[in-house]
């Protein structure tokens, strides 16, 4: 059971993001598929260096903070879709994670080396040659006194034990995150940028800028996404280029289970409900792996299924909403219209 | 207050399909006025109030807003000093925040801070004016409000941040005639208890014959004064 919870509010902080982009700021930003991955290499990269857990994960945080930036001063700058902006950033991002690993995966390291070795001694601390004088009786004969080489965790925070440990770590940050973001919500910014979602052509009247709340909306999403990415590396112990593949649409399915069970009305509900959704996410899909196979279930089919998910998700909401038939034909035909423009 | 000399605006300037709307247009604005503009539909009314908001430029022409030329600042450095409403009653406020939030977005103009935000006591004053009850219910979102209620508190969110002019295009336009009433109530409390600038664009000739001190009618991108209102009305 650990597991399942402990990767589904991994999840669920990702989804974080999305639901900041999807839902507070009405944006559909792909640029989360990149971000996930780039949290990931950035972290794992920033230990292999010997940064501290803590500010690797800081780092990750920023360098995707600056990749959502460019996605919206792309859109808004130059005036490209802001689904194309997130294409073309999640393209290049491709290409920065495999410069940043110097591969396409990165394993997390299991400890740090202080002082260089270069041989056995210093690796051992002792004379190679002692036992052999020991032997030929000769016992008085000094070994040089050889520093030993120094270690030390590189301080991954989970241990991967399955006790628990990892998951009030995992707690702890979730807890720390819908804090943070409910009092940021709260803030004339926060309420802003709510508003900014909510009509973007009425908050120019007072004085914002459409840019201004877009290049702040989607670095505050792409943060949670690497920090998301960050944790996700850790807790699987490597980075891999492709792991953020169809993570925008695991993330919207994630935001959408979390929202079946706790409602869209209250912004705090919105905030809790990807941690939930995530669990819920995690649950369906150990199921699906585990008793899948009895109507011919592949591993393979995961995205299909997730796809499919989001599909019937939003097909319930408009039958709950609409409970006539005719009333749920016309919201289909809304969102189709909506879709089209 | 305003001052427009000899603007021009045409859409798709430049191109096959170049369409002038505003040619050579004077106007003087005085503070205090409530200003109504009249005329046909595709005359420029609509586009003569983008162009005071900033959400386009002249080609040509001076646009002073109080003695500083302002042809070619941006819409949210000239929202400072104006405030508009729209015609559709979701144009001006949020619906997704409650009427508390909305009223906090509206208390100030320019770049928000991280403090808690708080609404400011003339907001709440205009709200209790409209005679509405919304004051007491600064809790409920705004989606949930009728067409009425919102277009009072775009209103009342448009004033309350004091700006120096008021912009309202056609804004009692899809209110039933008792909202529609309430709302030019209260548009002639804000030209004459609190002294704001209005300049309103109504194609209800009731309330053109009824409402400001001055009338103006745009023909075919031409503004001109109408010095008897009530002869025009009468033809």
């Amino acid at each position: 059971m650990f597991p399942i919870l402990e990767q589904g509010l991994i999840m669920g902080i990702m989804a974080l993001g999305v639901f900041i982009s999807f839902r507070v700021l009405n944006m559909p930003d792909l640029t989360v598929d990149g971000t996930f991955a780039l949290g990931g290499a950035v972290t794992v990269s920033a230990m292999t260096i010997g940064l501290p857990v803590y500010i690797s994960l800081a780092a990750a945080c920023f360098i995707s903070c600056l990749a959502g930036m460019a996605t919206a001063l792309i859109h808004r700058k130059l005036r490209i879709n802001v689904l194309l902006a997130g294409i073309l950033v999640m393209t290049m991002i491709y290409s920065v994670n495999l410069r940043i690993m110097d591969g396409p995966n990165l394993p997390v390291p299991k400890d740090q080396v202080i002082n260089q070795m270069t041989s056995f001694e210093e690796e051992s601390g002792e004379d190679p040659l002692a036992d052999l004088f020991a032997e030929a009786g000769i016992a008085d004969v000094k070994s040089a006194d050889i520093p030993a080489v120094e270690r030390r965790s590189a301080g991954n925070i989970f241990n991967g034990a399955q006790d628990g440990k990892d998951l009030v770590i995992i707690c702890a940050f979730c807890a720390a995150l819908v804090v943070l973001l409910f009092i940021f919500l709260k803030t004339e910014m926060g309420i802003a940028l709510r508003g900014f979602g909510s009509n973007p052509d009425a908050i120019q009247a007072f004085g914002i800028t459409k840019t201004s709340m877009t290049v702040f909306g989607l670095g505050i999403a792409n943060t949670l996404v690497g920090l998301g990415g960050g944790l996700f590396s850790l807790y699987g112990g490597f980075a891999d280029v492709s792991m953020g593949q169809g993570m925008i649409v695991t993330g919207l399915a994630i935001v959408m289970v979390g929202e079946l069970f706790l409602g869209k009305r209250k912004f705090l509900f919105g905030l809790i409900a990807p941690l939930i959704g995530g669990i819920a996410y995690q649950c369906i899909l150990a199921v699906a792996m585990r008793y899948g196979h009895v109507i011919g279930f592949k591993s393979s089919d995961m995205k299909l299924l997730t796809a499919l998910f989001i599909i019937s998700v939003i097909s319930l909401s408009l039958l709950s909403s609409g409970k006539k038939r005719g009333k749920f034909k016309s919201n289909l035909k809304s969102m189709l219209k909506a879709g089209g423009r | 207050m305003i001052k427009l000399e000899n603007i021009r605006y045409s859409y798709n300037s430049g191109e096959s399909n170049e369409k002038t709307v505003l040619k050579d247009v004077n106007l003087d604005v005085e503070k205090g006025d409530f200003i109504t503009i009249v005329g046909s539909n595709g005359a420029g009314k609509s586009t003569l109030l983008k162009l005071i908001t900033g959400e386009i430029y002249p080609e040509n022409g001076n646009y002073m807003l109080e003695g500083k030329k302002v042809n070619n600042s941006g819409m949210h450095k000239l929202s400072r000093k104006i405030g508009r409403v729209f015609q559709n009653p979701n144009g001006g406020v949020f619906n997704d925040l409650c009427i508390r939030e909305n009223l906090i977005i509206s208390s100030k103009k320019g770049m928000r801070s991280f403090r808690f935000g708080k609404y400011n006591d003339f907001g709440l004053e205009l709200l209790g004016e409209l005679n509405l009850g919304l004051e007491n219910r600064l809790d409920i979102m705004a989606g949930e409000l009728s067409g009425g209620q919102k277009q009072g508190l775009a209103m009342v969110m448009a004033v309350s941040s004091s700006p120096s002019l008021l912009l309202l295009d056609e804004h009692t336009a899809s209110l039933d005639p008792v909202s529609a009433a309430r709302v030019m109530e209260l548009t002639k409390k804000i030209n004459e208890k609190y002294g704001i600038t209005i300049m309103m664009i109504t194609h209800n000739t009731e309330f053109a014959a009824n409402y400001g001190n001055r009338l103006l009618k745009i023909t075919d991108g031409t503004l001109f004064e109408l010095k008897d209102r009530k002869k025009m009305f009468v033809s």
